[in-house]
């Protein structure tokens, strides 16, 4: 191949290239900086440290149209996403005929750890073994008990509360205090009692107490802006900005990967990237590649990586990287509880999200054969005296019947705080239908092949929306309330759409045979023993519980083997 | 134990609100293109972008008929009402790719006119409050609307909720309400515990509320 002219080499050798600085590869950096490794990050957007970038305590009106939620910012304009959302410009990505996928990207160093919901949940026994409990998807090569240790240092590194519980396949970790419920969820609670529907207090990576030298929460409920005193778990501020002090971790912003540059001895020899910056090429080289760019945008590199060696894309003799992609399911409905309307004022803005939650609770019926699909869900749930945003005080013709005036206004400001939200998040079976491969004619604007991408949900999934609509009427009409839903059998029950709840996982499969999976069970290429995946790319499953925790703890796993095996003189030191 | 822990936890809560004090003045000057500017400089400056005048006018009038001043808190013109509705029209256009929304709103406000000048020989705007009000007692509730109607009642419930969007996440609104939060607490404590006698009171006797009756459960 004729080395072209513009193509740099950076002469240095790392120990380890990681590509993507969000919760993967924040924690495969940190880990291994930390074990003393020379260390070079790449992130493909820019700097970003929320303790001086937060736009925490601003409010909606003084920012442009309130606040709200648009192309640019869609999740409102004092997200703390800077650059990213279901449209990067320059940067597309397609759709075969018949899907919709969406595909959310933040480009920015610690990628969606900024903006995320914080919920940290285990994966339980069960979501290890989904295929020898019911027969459908895959096994993971390991247990619960083999990722447990690691689950226990991410808790202790990051800091998670919540509350000992015991409850079936839903494991209790190392808890930072849980903190009281706010009304509507204290309400909710005792109409779950009702209905026999566990609720219990949530688990979510913000510090109700001070942890390694970060501040507690101070409950002004923005998590999603970024936080000033670093009190939630957000890659720079837990993970990457402690490994810098080592003096071992380098990261470069605004690094475009675009593929793993492999030797005549089929080993990865580094990664090259476009400097956003200069629009150059560059290759920057080392011992160890670890992928955590997300889990499409690994699929994206690897299948980019061809060569004589690879001619379908690094450690791809499988055919399994972009396969058995997976989101989560969605299907929400809105209430309005009267029993909540004319409160005395109060400040119900607690952390970031919600105080309490409720984990799967139908394990033992589905195991008799009692429910009509595989796998389940648990219920997230927000309402009370929020923020008041612009879209926040729509349908009194629905509530109310209509009218205007002083007697309208009163209305409205008595229903404050009476409304309440509940989405499902449940479990999709991998199927062969969801995978995204290389577009054969798109490009971004660096010239990379960019990804199509091919979604089905089955009617196990459909099912699980169904039912989470009948729970969550149930749920409000037995607080005497009333709900606000789309679902319709012909949409589905309202089931979201394919990565609209961006818990994008699978695409490049750990297992136990090289014919089956991409990855071992240390998250290590068959196929070029020298790269490894730190993301959520190497999820078999994808349970209903929050796929981040879970990348925390693989990604360490991942991250400690590496070091073993240096030491142990398996991989190249 | 004690003393060492104690003073390290007083410094660090300390420390931590001075951060606090700070924060929004660094998200201010970094906030970058766009900048969040407040909203009284905003109303005064504002430019319109959809509105002509004499809609301008009909504008200001509805949305105070819909949300006017009273013992608790202005009315929707003094909270901004109509700069939102003009800015977020437009803002709409651009994000929906179509003008669906402010045609029903322009189409609503010429209509209004129409009806006034057939029944009062005068403008929407120059017509007399109960003159006003006649023609929205005619399209504010469902209900009670004629079927030949029913494209001013969606009008006007669209209108509706653009008010009361624009008036209760304004300055004023969120003082109305009041939203008490967006701050800093230093000690979360959960339900305030006469808030949730009075929930609790509601489940055990029922409650009958405005948005409907809710049995003792």
């Amino acid at each position: 191949m004729v080395e072209m002219a513009q193509v740099k080499a950076t002469p240095k050798t790392y120990d380890v290239v990681v590509v993507g600085s969000g919760a993967g590869g924040g924690v495969a950096a940190h880990v291994l900086s930390l074990a003393g490794a020379k260390v070079c990050m790449l992130e493909a957007g820019g700097w970003y440290d929320g303790t001086k970038q937060s736009s925490m305590f601003q409010w909606p009106y003084n920012a442009p149209h309130r606040g709200a939620g648009g192309k640019e910012k869609p999740f409102g304009y004092f997200d703390a996403t800077m650059v990213g959302g279901w449209q990067v410009p320059g940067e597309p990505y397609t759709n075969a005929a018949g899907s919709e996928w969406k595909w959310w990207r933040a480009r920015m160093l610690g990628g969606r750890t900024n903006h995320y919901g914080r919920i940290s949940l285990r994966m339980g026994p069960y979501d290890f073994k989904p295929y020898s409990r019911d027969g459908k998807g895959f096994d993971w090569p390991i247990t619960y008990e083999d990722l447990a240790p690691y689950y226990d240092k991410a808790e202790e590194l990051i800091g998670v509360f919540g509350t000992q519980e015991g409850l079936e396949n839903t494991p209790d970790g190392k808890f930072l205090p849980a903190p009281a419920p706010r009304g509507f969820e204290k309400l909710v609670k005792q109409v779950c009692d009702k209905l026999k529907i566990p609720c219990i207090p949530s688990r979510l990576a913000i510090l109700t107490k001070q942890l390694h030298g970060r501040a507690a929460c101070h409950y002004c409920a923005q998590c999603g802006r970024a936080c000033a005193v670093n009190a939630n778990f957000n890659s720079p501020g837990v993970h990457i900005f402690p490994a810098m002090k080592t003096g071992n971790l380098e990261v470069r912003t605004d690094a475009m990967a675009r593929e793993v540059v492999v030797g005549s001895d089929g080993l990865a020899r580094g990664v090259s990237y476009v400097d956003k910056k200069t629009r150059s090429d560059t290759t920057v080289y080392a011992r160890i590649v670890v992928l955590a760019a997300s889990c499409c945008e690994t699929a994206r590199i690897m299948l980019n990586s061809k060569s004589s060696r690879f001619p379908d894309g690094i450690a791809n003799s499988s055919g399994l990287v972009g396969r058995y992609l997976m989101d989560t399911v969605g299907s929400p409905v809105g209430g309005y509880l009267p029993i909540l309307e004319d409160l005395p004022p109060h400040n119900e803005d607690g952390v970031g999200g919600m105080h309490l939650y409720m984990p799967w609770w139908n394990y033992q019926q589905q195991k008799a054969g009692k429910m009509p699909f595989a796998r389940g869900y648990h219920i997230e749930f927000g309402g009370g005296r929020g923020l008041p945003g612009p879209g926040d005080f729509g349908g009194s013709e629905e509530l109310f019947g209509g009218g205007y005036g002083v007697e309208l206004k009163r209305k409205v400001r008595r229903a404050y705080g009476a409304f309440v939200g509940f989405d499902g998040r449940g479990e999709m079976i991998p199927n062969a239908d969801s995978y995204c491969e290389l577009d054969p004619n798109t490009v971004d604007e660096w010239g990379i092949p960019v990804l199509r991408f091919h979604f089905k949900w089955s009617q196990d999934e459909i099912l699980q929306a169904k039912h989470m609509q009948d729970t969550f009427k149930e749920i409000i009409t037995t607080a005497g309330g009333k709900y606000f839903t789309s679902a319709t059998p012909e949409n589905n029950w309202g089931i979201s759409k394919g990565g609209e709840i961006i818990h994008e996982v699978g695409a490049a499969r750990m297992g136990d045979n090289p014919k089956t999976s991409v990855l071992n069970q240390y998250c290590q290429a068959w196929d070029c023993k020298n790269l490894f995946i730190t993301d959520a790319a190497p999820f078999v499953s994808n349970a209903d519980k929050n796929p981040t925790l879970t990348i925390s703890a693989l990604g360490w796993r991942t991250s400690e083997y590496i070091a073993d095996q240096v030491k142990k003189r398996n991989l190249p030191a | 134990m004690g003393e060492n822990q104690k003073e390290q936890g007083a410094v660090s809560r300390r420390e931590l609100f001075q951060v606090l004090g700070t924060a929004p003045a660094l998200a201010a000057a970094t906030a970058g293109s766009g900048l969040a500017q407040s909203q009284e400089a905003h109303q005064k400056t504002y430019q319109r972008k959809l509105f002509d005048e004499h809609q301008w006018r009909t504008v200001r009038v509805l949305s105070d008929l819909i949300i006017p001043a009273d013992d608790r808190s202005g009315s929707a013109t003094q909270a901004g009402v109509p700069e939102f509705i003009d800015d977020w029209l437009n803002f709409r256009k651009q994000e929906d790719g179509n003008d669906d929304l402010s045609a029903q709103v322009l189409g609503g406000l010429a209509w209004l006119d129409r009806e006034s000048l057939r029944l009062f020989e005068k403008s929407f705007a120059d017509a007399a409050d109960a003159q006003q009000k006649q023609i929205l007692d005619r399209i504010a509730w469902l209900g009670r609307a004629a079927a030949e109607d029913q494209r001013w009642v969606a009008f006007f419930n669209k209108f509706r909720d653009l008010t009361l969007n624009g008036f209760f996440s304004s300055k004023i609104g969120v003082g109305d309400l009041p939203y008490l939060g967006n701050t800093a607490v230093a000690e979360w404590k959960g339900c305030e515990p006469d808030v949730w006698a009075r929930i609790e009171e509601r489940m055990k006797n029922g409650y009958k509320g405005l948005g409907g009756e809710v049995k003792p459960f």
